[in-house]
């Protein structure tokens, strides 16, 4: 390490550092620090300023509105990882194991990692409109009554599978890398014990991907709860009836909807609590499993 | 891709070794036959707006409509010229281009001096810059919007840039790389007596062009698919971006005037930058990747 560094002029490094240093002190740490103020005061459009101490903090702890969207978000992040790995892990497996046509298969799927949100969302509520859906009518011969604009449940499986699809690309994009890392002699030991097919997914494979499958859980449930944004104002609106409330949307509802911008910063500073614990314990876990051999 | 390679490789050296045991995980018709209908799935929804991009009124409520029109030519054209698509287009390529060589060239100057100076307090600067990972957009667009109203820049090109320019991601990604770059070739550098600039022009640049390429195709889908943001901050057509500009597009949806071919013409049209250079530089992106994990 020290032998790399070659320069000791520190207004030089001061001046490469210094656009990279402004632009997060004014656009990331400074709005941090203003949601934090903001959120001690009732504001609303921004002005009016007057300091309420912990009264937002406080509407927060008992809006039985604001608790529903948070048990939501919870139980969709766990719906989109869940969905999100299983799917990606069981392609990613195929895929490793095929000898023919692994590159086309590979970027096949792997191409929503490029989609954006938006265009997701669009083509979903087309295919599955209610009305004019082109796969409604299959579904509804299986004996479902497609309904997702006025049954909160239909509403939230459809923005749950919008949202796994386009996050399967990411995932195995990772995912093979470290499949592929999977030492030859142990897929050769494991089949001359017998080990075949899924069981040796299950038993051999995510064992050693232990690693990277956790890194993906952090960053899948970072994405279901704050990239999932588009989904849910194109899909849903987050209703019906808040069936689909996640809190980015709650959030943005509360500022530009409503413009409580005094409840809405107590709500900004709830999320990056969150987001703080959540990496929080991938860097202790990922610390953890360094010596592992990812 | 690296990865395809490397496992094309140890297939190789497993043949030389013990053809016996190769044969055992041949793969099977079923593997292929699972693969074909997974990733038919993974295709479907964007095949779809395709095919209805291409059609008359858009109107597709069965499997048997799927079927590709012959009104594509005037789709494209209706979505881009008369409701301004080419416009939302040509700004969010803007917003893109800015982001990309933005942050591309303020993160090069800050990992080179975080890895080549020898300076005080380097450490506590990378810490500062890393801990912008808790603060993603979703945290602090509610002060955001208040910040930019304050400097004036909201519904401008300034508004759906600057803010991104900073990335602790991209810095780290650099970081990593050069720490990868042999010191012998920093020392002999060092001992030509090459300036600062020189050593990142020709010793540093040409020797990250694979990852300065992975993290443009990151950083280019990233800021492409943004679509909170700028739907907040930018509230007129002409400055507005594809992500949020394809509901306009959607015509007067009250009035039953809803054209899908439209929306999914416009749709197409915003998939395919990402798309495509995700798939042109698909090796230098997935190569970047395997950096990011680490």
């Amino acid at each position: 390490m020290s032998t790399r560094e070659i320069f000791d002029s520190r207004i030089e490094s001061g001046l490469l550092l210094l656009p990279t240093l402004l632009v997060s002190l004014v656009f990331l740490y400074y709005p941090t620090a203003l949601a934090i103020r903001t959120s001690f005061f009732d504001s609303s459009f921004g002005q009016g300023d007057e300091f309420v101490g912990l009264k937002n903090y406080v509407t927060l702890l008992t809006d039985s509105g604001y608790h529903s969207s948070l048990l939501l978000s919870v139980l969709f992040a766990a719906v989109v990882v869940v969905g999100v790995i299983a799917v990606s892990l069981y392609l990613t497996f195929l895929i490793h194991e095929v000898d023919t046509g692994q590159g086309l298969y590979l970027i096949s799927v792997i191409w929503p990692y490029a989609l954006p949100p938006a265009v997701g969302a669009l083509v979903f509520l087309f295919i599955v409109h209610p009305t004019l859906g082109v796969l409604t009518g299959p579904i509804e011969a299986l004996g479902v009554d497609v309904d997702w604009f006025n049954n909160g449940p239909q509403a939230f499986v459809v923005v749950a599978l919008a949202a796994i699809w386009k996050q399967i690309g990411y995932n195995v994009i990772f995912m093979i890398a470290a499949m592929n890392n999977v030492p030859n002699t142990l897929t050769e030991t494991a089949e001359l014990d017998g080990v075949t097919g899924l069981r040796r997914l299950v038993s051999v494979y995510v064992p050693i991907m232990t690693p990277t499958l956790f890194f993906l859980v952090i960053i899948n449930t970072i994405y279901a709860f704050f990239s999932t944004f588009a989904f849910v104002d194109l899909l849903t609106s987050g209703g019906p009836s808040n069936a689909t409330n996640i809190l980015i949307f709650d959030l943005y509802q509360e500022g530009f909807s409503f413009f409580n911008f005094g409840v809405a910063s107590a709500k900004s500073v709830v999320l990056f609590l969150l987001v703080g614990v959540l990496m929080f314990v991938q860097f202790r876990v990922t610390d953890e499993y360094s010596y592992y051999g990812a | 891709m690296v990865e395809l390679l490397q496992y094309a490789k140890r297939r190789a050296d497993a043949l030389r070794g013990n053809s016996a045991a190769e044969t055992t995980y041949d793969a099977k018709p079923g593997t292929h036959l699972q693969l074909w209908l997974l990733v038919f799935a993974v295709v479907f929804p964007i095949a779809v707006a395709v095919i209805v991009s291409t059609k008359q009124t858009g109107v597709v409520t069965s499997l048997g409509d799927l079927l590709p029109g012959s009104y594509a030519v005037e789709n494209y054209r209706e979505a881009l010229v008369d409701y301004q698509f080419g416009r939302f287009m040509w700004n969010s390529l803007a917003m893109s281009l800015v982001i990309v060589v933005g942050k591309l060239v303020v993160s090069v100057f800050a990992a080179m001096a975080i890895v080549y100076y020898r300076v005080p307090y380097k450490d506590l600067v990378f810490l500062f810059i890393l801990f912008t990972l808790l603060l993603p957009v979703p945290v602090r667009f509610i002060p955001l919007f208040q910040l930019m109203n304050d400097l004036g820049w909201s519904n401008t090109i300034l508004a759906i840039t600057v803010p991104y320019i900073a990335s602790a991601t991209t810095v780290f990604i650099l970081r990593q790389h050069f720490l990868s770059i042999p010191t012998s070739i920093v020392e002999t550098a060092k001992l030509d007596g090459v300036g600062p600039l020189r050593f990142m022009l020709f010793v540093l640049l040409p020797m990250s062009k694979g990852v300065l390429v992975g993290v443009s195709i990151i950083m280019f889908v990233y800021a492409w698919n943004q679509y909170l943001w700028p739907l907040i901050i930018i509230d007129s057509e002409a400055n507005q971006v594809a992500q949020v500009g394809l509901q306009l597009l959607q015509g007067d949806v009250q009035g039953g005037q809803l054209s899908w071919s439209l929306v999914m013409a416009g749709s197409t049209l915003t998939l395919l930058p990402p798309l495509l250079l995700m798939i042109v530089f698909r090796k230098p992106l997935l190569e970047t990747f395997s950096i990011q994990q680490k």
